[in-house]
């Protein structure tokens, strides 16, 4: 209805101005922020070796280092080599076996001296080899480079900038009684690309390929079909834990998963989704796939808890 | 004559094979020299899709047969049409070569047993499984394989002897057996009488794959458990029953208890020696 007096503008800027200045501004941006995100999940192309990936380096893809830990777990209490005590810190039942992997021997140490599940990912040495993985999976192109992710990030958080600055405008020419109908489309579009860039993936598209392809390979390892540990010895254990989450080691040994205080939760599959490094796994639609075999009795999910940090 | 619509058709079951579950599905992927399973085939989905593990054996061209255990060819009633139609459909499915069930009840009067019980070996019990065998075969898309069951006890008014009540079966309904050797074992462990004197008088040209499983004995009787090792009288019995006539093949039926995947692979290993086979780990 108004006319575009200058006196009413908004800061002093017209309003069919402002629009132009601003698309243009959100094009730039969200032109960069989707060429980072492009280039974060297509991964630096680093020659990939054919070298099949070991369960705790699927777990780190799956879950992130405390899958990657559970599934070494599951791997040390499937060879017999760890187990838990009353007071539900962990202990072995000799010297380590040989040929476990750092992130195993770290545990496996880390059982000796009775460590608490819960805090094993503060430790020092399941940390540094908690570290290796993830250099090893950056390396062969699986997981996202943090500095790469970090850039994709600060554009994303311009994105968000600019998005302010929109729905600020936004208020005050409702307040002043100003046609806002452009800019409101123009801010709407932008939330919904926003939303759409939000998440730096932790996984490139090589490591959900990776990933998808482990998991074919391993459909067997699914709780739903109750698989024979005993049959699939450690390496089986482990890798279900990898694929399928902490189900498969309450499914292994329910005894050992309570006493250890070890959440029970499905991996969501679809690879690591970041988070805040460390407690929640790879998603958590947890309760296992329809009733599976748990013995664990009760079923009552979760346990007492006090898993992580 | 049975098989009246034409389908592709797998060949037979050959060698040394296992029963292909869930649990080990794994492991059962993973033999090299595999050519033959068994799957339940009540847990087998007549649409749908099949386990992926089934459908990696049949892409590398393993025979699966389809393993009835509901059907209840025993029972005084008529088979249940419904159960037939699926288990026609899963070997359809499979491209079985054939399929085999139990001479046994598992359902009688509406009430579900839960499991296989023995028939009395009576001419009227004969009648009934014929009858409900002829059913089966005018709906099935293969031939049939019938597997007799262990029993602890005969029945009081027995008026056949075991081989004579199987060769009247297969001969009045033209089935193939399925010879569970480890029954074979257990019902003569049981009742005292000579294994070797029964595979003398079973019809064994008719045998189109052999059952070979573990056992226990509890209280003095032999019990067939399926999920112990296969006992070395067993194997010897399995010696003897090649010695006389090898079945097409020979499959080991495990259901639970898994034991390491050596172990398992060695008692396919001894079965593969016993049968004369080749191995197939």
């Amino acid at each position: 209805m108004n006319v575009h007096a200058a006196s009413g503008d908004t800061w002093g800027i017209s309003g069919p101005t402002f629009l132009r200045y601003y698309i243009a501004a959100a094009i730039l941006v969200v032109a960069i922020a989707v060429y980072y995100r492009v280039r974060l999940a297509t991964g630096s192309m680093v020659a990939m070796t054919a070298e099949p990936l070991g369960p705790q380096q699927v777990a780190y893809l799956n879950g992130g280092p405390q899958l990657a830990v559970h599934a070494a777990l599951g791997g040390l209490r499937g060879s017999g080599a760890i187990g838990v005590r009353p007071d539900r810190r962990l202990t072995t039942s000799g010297p380590a076996p040989s040929g476990l992997t750092p992130l195993e021997q770290a545990i496996h140490w880390a059982a000796h001296q009775h460590s608490r599940v819960g805090d094993l990912p503060r430790d020092e040495r399941v940390r540094v080899a908690l570290h290796q993985i993830r250099n090893g999976l950056a390396q062969r192109g699986l997981l996202t480079d943090d500095a790469q992710r970090a850039r994709a990030r600060f554009w994303t958080t311009i994105l968000i900038a600019l998005l302010g600055l929109g729905v600020l405008r936004l208020f005050s020419g409702l307040f002043n009684d100003h046609p806002v109908g452009y800019l409101l489309l123009t801010v709407v579009t932008l939330l919904i690309v926003t939303l759409v860039l939000r998440r730096a993936p932790m996984l490139t598209r090589a490591g959900r390929a990776a990933l998808r392809g482990v998991r074919r390979e391993h459909t067997h390892l699914a709780p739903a079909s109750a698989p024979a540990y005993a049959t699939y010895g450690a390496a089986g254990a482990a890798m279900g834990v990898a694929l399928y989450g902490t189900a498969t080691l309450w499914a292994l040994d329910p005894g050992f998963a309570e006493q250890a205080e070890i959440q029970r939760q499905a991996a969501s599959g679809s690879g690591w989704t970041g988070g805040s490094d460390g407690s929640s796994g790879g998603g958590d639609s947890s309760g296992g796939d329809g009733g599976s075999s748990c013995g664990g009795g009760g079923g009552g999910c979760g346990g007492g808890g006090g898993c992580g940090g | 004559m049975r098989g009246r619509r034409r389908v592709r058709r797998m060949t037979g079951p050959s060698g040394i094979g296992i029963g292909w579950r869930p649990e080990i599905a794994g492991f059962v992927a993973e033999l090299p020299g595999l050519r033959f399973v068994e799957v339940v085939a009540e847990g087998v989905p007549a649409s749908g899709p099949l386990p992926p593990g089934l459908t990696r054996l049949r892409d590398r061209a393993v025979t699966v047969v389809p393993h009835g255990v509901r059907l209840s060819l025993g029972g005084a009633e008529p088979v249940d049409p419904a159960r037939v139609a699926h288990l026609a459909a899963v070997a359809q499915r499979l491209d079985a070569p054939l399929v085999s069930e139990h001479i046994a009840f598992v359902r009688a009067g509406g009430l579900e047993a839960g499991h296989l019980l023995p028939l009395p070996r009576s001419r009227e019990a004969v009648d009934a499984v014929c009858a409900n065998v002829a059913r089966a075969q005018a709906e099935l898309p293969v031939p049939i394989a019938l597997e007799p069951i262990a029993a602890l006890l005969d029945w009081p008014d027995d008026e056949l002897t075991e081989a004579d009540f199987l060769t009247e079966i297969l001969d009045r309904t033209g089935a193939l057996l399925l010879l569970d050797v480890a029954n074979v074992h257990a019902n003569a462990r049981n009742r005292g009488t000579d294994p070797l004197a029964l595979l003398d008088r079973l019809p064994l040209e008719r045998v189109a794959y052999a059952h070979v499983a573990g056992g226990a004995e509890h209280g003095g009787l032999y019990h067939d458990t399926h999920t112990d090792p296969v006992p070395t009288a067993v194997l010897e019995l399995v010696g003897a029953l090649c010695a006389r006539r090898r079945p097409p093949a020979l499959l080991l039926e495990r259901d639970g208890h898994y034991p390491p995947a050596a172990e398992l692979r060695a008692e396919l290993d001894a079965l593969a020696t016993a049968a004369g086979f080749p191995a197939v780990t």
